[in-house]
Order: structure tokens, then sequence, then C-alpha cells
């Protein structure tokens, strides 16, 4: 009986000692930075972590990247983890962060960036930051590495919309409401729908709605939204928010899916315009993945949304563009060596030939830097380069909204789009949203 | 061996054997509870360094949230039909399949089979029935009722919540009551026949009354399920259209996840602790009531 409850008692202690040395262990492995050395380097192989937030398309090729990297830097490794089916970057970082294991490099959505200011390293003195097409500052700081940049707008089918007008089109020739409304005439005069609205509330919430707070005559996003949120802008009396929903409107009447507009996912408005079915869907340059699923060679390009009938005016001829996804290194949670292990991951993708590739072949993304000048393949980011090297842009106001914005506001949008609520509603729910918003 | 003389080795062996189930219950339930509650009091958004005290200034905000009531009225309304539905339909299901007829062990299996799918797969399933298949269905027989998506609707959207909630508890519950069931006496059945009672007789005034801990046990799961559900609300209408069908526990992952507000997020999750803790143990105190010997 002794023997037996000793033997147990043992046992027990074993698993409980095995348990702690497994927690104790990973801690001792981030903190250190791995202790294991690799037999080829005479260096400590450095190990870090990279968050990715830009989904499965990318993780196959980050970590192809990674390897590449490697062969270069032999001691430095790189793991690539992911966030998760509908996860927020933000509710995964701040696990990581709060179990103390905060990967070196972490891939933010553009608007989050300031909630990490005083996790994030300064990347000032970095060499990329001079090669950058635009600013990327946060209080006098650059903080961020800009990955992508990506912008949306209504995305034609060039075969069709070329056929309907008789000739070669000019997306030039759409600057106002009312030559939008005739470009869908004459769409529908051919027998193919003009468009089919998608009806994510992320599309129309942090993407159309947002186009009224990028269209603002000073082109201030982040005044304007103070404005909002002191109770100083009164959206409901706004001109460019007037015409932005004048043009919705429009958008609507021609919606081929207007019989059942909540139904329209993602993937159906992407098969419709890939296949010829309609002519046109709003969304950002990211659809050519969808669009390639359905019609592998088709050519696509970017209308701007109007938003009045002033043809003159700046933002009825721009697209919407901005850095979305933005990368920070970790100053907190990761040592020294891998705080400029990872500095050099993000130097290589911006000045070895091989991040480049990576960059702009491999995953297809806009690059956010002058010195890269190899051009993207799909036809869509080929439109939105052209935007944005011929100073067509505005902001892509999405980058500064709060983190619920698509969800409460593109629910609002989706009432507005079935036809449940006019826009003296959607005017009053946004003002309320903005009252509250932190 | 159990009662050991000296008090130590008495709780010493108390401790081998509840020990480990303690440790683990005090640091996945417990602590984290407690903490929850902590947290209520402050202001933090999940990131940030700094996590200023506001005292009961969560709690004003949760009385002052419009949407939190609304979602726990509809997440009231959801588990009373879900409920309602369930048992039904799982007694119904069982009575059939211990009823004799031809393969019923093989429907057993069946009807028990969409509880062995995760409710996020169950879900997408689902969503692809409701969008695309009823739609085609809708289109072709000129049915009105499924000729547009039921879940671009804000009613329907709510009722398809519930039918696959029901499509996937009702096997559950029918394996519980079908062991209640196999256990009514044959005896007083068969006593009841030769007295000349028919089967409904025999269903309200001897089954039923037998049956009611199974009852107790299924009432208290699909409640507390009902209450508790997020899968498959979330990968049906995730919330939509147009934020109708948005459920109590999203609200409160909403708040904390996506507006990055823990504190009222943990205060809202919270009040709603108390809502399903006050409604299963009145009905288990009601349902206890109910109970007959054999």
């Amino acid at each position: 009986m002794k023997k037996f409850n000793r033997a147990l008692v043992l046992m027990m202690t074993l698993a409980l000692v095995i348990v702690a040395a497994a927690c104790g262990n990973s801690n001792n492995e981030n903190a250190s930075g791995g202790s294991a050395s690799a037999s080829s380097a005479n260096a400590k192989e450095v190990k870090i972590t990279f968050l990715n937030s830009k989904g499965a398309d990318i993780q196959a090729k980050l970590e192809a990247a990674a390897a590449t990297f490697k062969k270069a830097n032999p001691n430095i490794a790189i793991s690539i983890i992911s966030t998760g089916d509908g996860q927020s970057p933000v509710e995964m970082a701040s696990t990581l962060y709060a179990s103390g294991t905060a990967p070196a490099l972490i891939m933010l959505d553009a608007g989050d960036i300031s909630k990490f200011q005083d996790k994030a390293a300064d990347l000032s003195n970095e060499k990329w930051v001079a090669d950058m097409a635009q600013p990327n500052q946060i209080a006098g700081k650059t903080l961020a590495f800009p990955f992508s940049i990506e912008g949306y707008g209504l995305i034609y089918n060039k075969a069709v919309v070329d056929k309907a007008v008789g000739g070669t089109f000019d997306p030039a020739a759409i600057n106002t409401t009312s030559s939008l409304e005739e470009l869908f005439n004459k769409i529908q005069a051919t027998g193919v729908n003009p468009l089919l609205i998608g009806s994510m509330d992320w599309s129309l919430g942090n993407h159309f709605l947002a186009l009224a707070y990028a269209a603002q005559p000073d082109g201030d996003v982040v005044n304007y939204l103070n404005g909002l949120k002191a109770g100083t802008e009164k959206i409901a009396d706004n001109t460019a928010f007037q015409g932005l929903m004048n043009t919705f409107d429009v958008m609507k009447k021609y919606n081929a899916g207007k019989k059942d507009p909540l139904a329209v996912t993602y993937e159906k408005s992407a098969a419709a315009v890939a296949k010829g079915e309609a002519a046109m869907t709003f969304n950002g340059n990211w659809m050519y993945l969808e669009l390639q699923k359905s019609n592998p060679t088709g050519e696509f390009g970017f209308i701007p949304v109007p938003v009045g009938n002033q043809a003159g005016d700046k933002a009825n001829s721009a697209i919407a563009i901005g850095a979305t996804k933005q990368v920070i290194v970790d100053k907190t949670q990761n040592s020294e060596a891998q705080q400029a292990a990872a500095k050099k991951f993000l130097e290589w993708i911006v000045y070895d030939a091989e991040g480049q590739d990576f960059l702009v072949n491999q995953v297809g993304v806009i690059p956010a830097f002058k010195n890269i000048t190899l051009q993207p393949k799909d036809s869509l980011a080929v439109s939105i380069k052209a935007y944005n090297d011929a100073g067509k842009s505005i902001a892509f106001a999405g980058n500064y909204v709060p983190g619920d914005h698509w969800k409460v506001l593109g629910a609002s949008m989706q009432k507005y789009l079935a036809g449940k609520s006019d826009v003296a509603e959607l005017a009053s729910d946004i003002q309320n949203y903005w009252k509250t918003a932190k | 061996m159990i009662s050991e003389k000296h008090r130590g080795k008495r709780i010493g062996n108390q401790l081998l054997f509840t020990g480990p189930a303690i440790l683990i219950f005090l640091a996945v339930i417990l602590v984290p509870f407690v903490y929850g509650i902590y947290m209520t009091f402050f202001q933090w958004d999940g990131v940030s360094s700094t996590m200023p005290f506001v005292g009961k200034d969560n709690y004003v905000a949760v009385f002052q949230d419009g949407k939190f009531w609304q979602s726990i009225w509809l997440t009231i309304k959801y588990v009373f039909f879900m409920v309602i539905l369930v048992n039904g339909v799982a007694f119904l299901l069982a009575s059939l399949v211990t009823a004799g007829i031809r393969g019923q062990h093989f429907f057993r299996t069946a009807f028990f089979t969409p509880n062995l799918i995760g409710g996020l797969v169950l879900g997408f399933i689902w969503q692809f029935v409701f969008h695309n298949v009823a739609v085609n269905f809708g289109e072709k027989f000129g049915s009105s009722l499924f000729a547009t998506s039921w879940l671009g609707d804000e009613h329907k959207a709510f009722w398809a919540i519930v039918i696959v909630s029901v499509w996937q508890y009702a096997g559950y519950m029918m394996v519980i009551f079908v062991a209640g069931l196999m256990n009514v006496p044959k005896d007083i059945i068969e006593a009841s026949t030769i007295d000349g009672a028919n089967a409904w007789l025999r269903m309200r005034k001897m089954i039923l009354p037998l049956m009611v801990p199974s009852f107790i046990v299924t009432i208290f799961l699909s409640l507390q399920r009902g209450f508790m559900v997020y899968d498959v609300n979330f990968s049906l209408t995730k919330g939509g259209p147009y934020g109708s069908t948005t459920m109590a526990s999203m609200h409160v992952y909403d708040k904390a996840f996506r507006s990055y507000d823990y504190g009222l997020g943990q205060a809202e999750a919270f009040v709603l602790f108390f809502v399903v803790a006050l409604a299963t143990v009145l009905q288990v105190y009601f349902s206890k009531k109910l109970e007959v010997e054999a």
C-alpha cells in the first residue's frame, strides 16, 4: 500500500515537472532567440517569427521566401505563422503578446499600427525609408514597413465593356455619375448585366462608404474623421457623401442581384464579372485571384466611383489607393539580434532581386517602393499602378477607421443596399457610430 | 483503504485523485473567470501596456448599449424556439427508432451523425444549401418561399439558424431519449395495456412522467447550448443580414475583439453569464419537482 502510494506520488510529481518544463521551455527558446546552433554556420542561429495576416494565399509564398532568404543568410531562420480565418491581426497579435511570444515581424492592417506605437521599433533609420513612394509616419517616426499598396473601384471586364461601347473603352471617360449611368445603359443594351454589387460588409463599409471620407475637397481624411468624432461635421449635409449615395442609388438600379441583393457573395460577384455575365463589380485589386479562377486569361481594369456630376472633380476620376498591410518590428519581446534579423529581412525584400521577385511576381502585390521597377503581372495591379503613377489617387480611408467600422457601418450599408433603410437613416447611423468611436 | 486514520494521509489520498482535476479546473475555469470580472473595472484595448481603472463605467455602458440588449432578446427568442423544437423533434425521433421499425439501428446512427460535424463546417454546408440549393429549387418550382436566399432576409435568416441548430442537436438529444425510453419498465406498460389504456393515454400517464429525468438533461443541455451559440451563428450568417441575427455571444466577441473594448466586452459577458445561470437554475429547480418514481 505504501509502496503503491509512493509510486503514484512520484508519477504525479513527474507529470507536473514535465508540464512545467514544457511551459518553461517554450518561453526560454523565444527569449534567448533559439539555442540550437547551425553546424554549418559559425555564428549562433537567430530564430524569428513572422505573423502573416494576408491569409492563406501568400502563406506558402512567404515560406518559400523565408527559405530563399536563409540560403543567403544561413544564420537567420524565419518561421511564418498565420492568422486564423476571420481572425483580425490585432486579435492574434495581442494573444501572442499576452503569452510572451510576440513575433519579431507582425503584419497588421494599416489602421491598427498606432495601437502598437509603444511596442514597434523605430524604423526611421532604415535604408528603405528613403525609397518609399509615400511617407509613412506616426508622430514623426516611421514605425511600419508598407508591405503592399492596394486600391479599389469599379472592376470591369474589358472584353464586355469594349463590346458595349464599340471600340476600346477609356475609363477616363467616366467622370460623373451620369456618365456612369450612360455606360450602364449601353451595356444593358447589349444584353449583359451592367453590374453585380457584392454584399460583403467589409467591402460596403470600409471601402465603398469610406470613399465619402476620402473624397472631401481638401483630401484630408484624418481631419474629416476628427470632425465627425467631435460632431462638428454633419455627414448628411456633406456633398461628397450625398454624391456618393446618388451614385450608389444608380448602381442599385442596375444591380443584377437586386432581386436578392444580400445573397451576392464575394465569390459570386467575381465569377459573374470573370465570365462576362456582369460587366462590373465594386471591389479591389486583390480580387484578381478570384477572377482568375473563372477566367484565367481575362483582362480587367478599374473605373473610379464618381461622387458627383462635376467632371473636373479630382475624386471623380481617382481610385482609392493606400498601403493596407504594414509590418512592424517588435522591440519589447525580441532581442536585439532578433530585431536586427527582422530588419535585414525587410531590407532583403526591398533591395534583393530575389526579394523583389517574391514581392511583385510571387505574391503579386504593388510595391510601395520607388526603387522596385518590376512591373506587376495582373491587369488589376497594372491598372492601380497606372492611376497611382498618374497621381489620380485619393486616400484609402479604410486605413484610418476603427476596427469595428466595417462590421457596424457595413451592416448599415447592407440595410441600405437591401432597400430596408433610406439615406437619412444611414447618415444617422454613421453620425452615431462616430460619436461613440474610440 | 480510503478511510485512512491519519488526517494528512486522508487528504493526501483524496488530493491524489481529485488534485489534477482541481488544478485544471482552477487554471482554465476559475482563474480566467475571476480575472475576467477584474477586467470589467478597467479599460483596455488588448494591446496597450496601460490599463486605466474606470470603476463601474463599463457596467453603465452595458446598460446603455442598446444593441447588446437587442442581441440578448434575440438570443432568448432563439433559445425558446430551439429548445422546444430540438426536444420535440428529438422525442419524436426517439419514439420512432424504438418502435421496432426495420433498420432502426441504421436510423439511430443517421440521425446522430449531424452532431459529429463541427458547428462551423455545418454552418458552411447549410450556407450553401440556403444560398444555392434552396434558391435553385425555388426558381425551378416557382416556390416564392425559396425564390430568394433565406440568409438575405432578417426573419428568414433567424429561422435558418433555428433549423440548422435543430438539425444539429436533435440527434444528440434523441440518444438521451432512447436511453430513457428503454428504461421505462415494461411491466407497468403491460399492466396499463391490460387495464385498457390506449397508446395516447399510455404516453401521457406512463411514459412522459417517467421520462422527466431525460427531459431535465436534454432541456438543460439545449438551453445552455442555445444561449452560448456562436459557431453556427458565425458561419451561417456572420450576424447578418445587416447585423439582424447577431446573438449575444457574437456581440460580446465583437465588442472585445472588433471594437477592442475588452472591459465592456467582459462586462457584457458577465451579464450574459447571469442570464444563462438564472435560466438554467430555474429550469432544473422546477423540473426536479416533476420527477416521479416508477
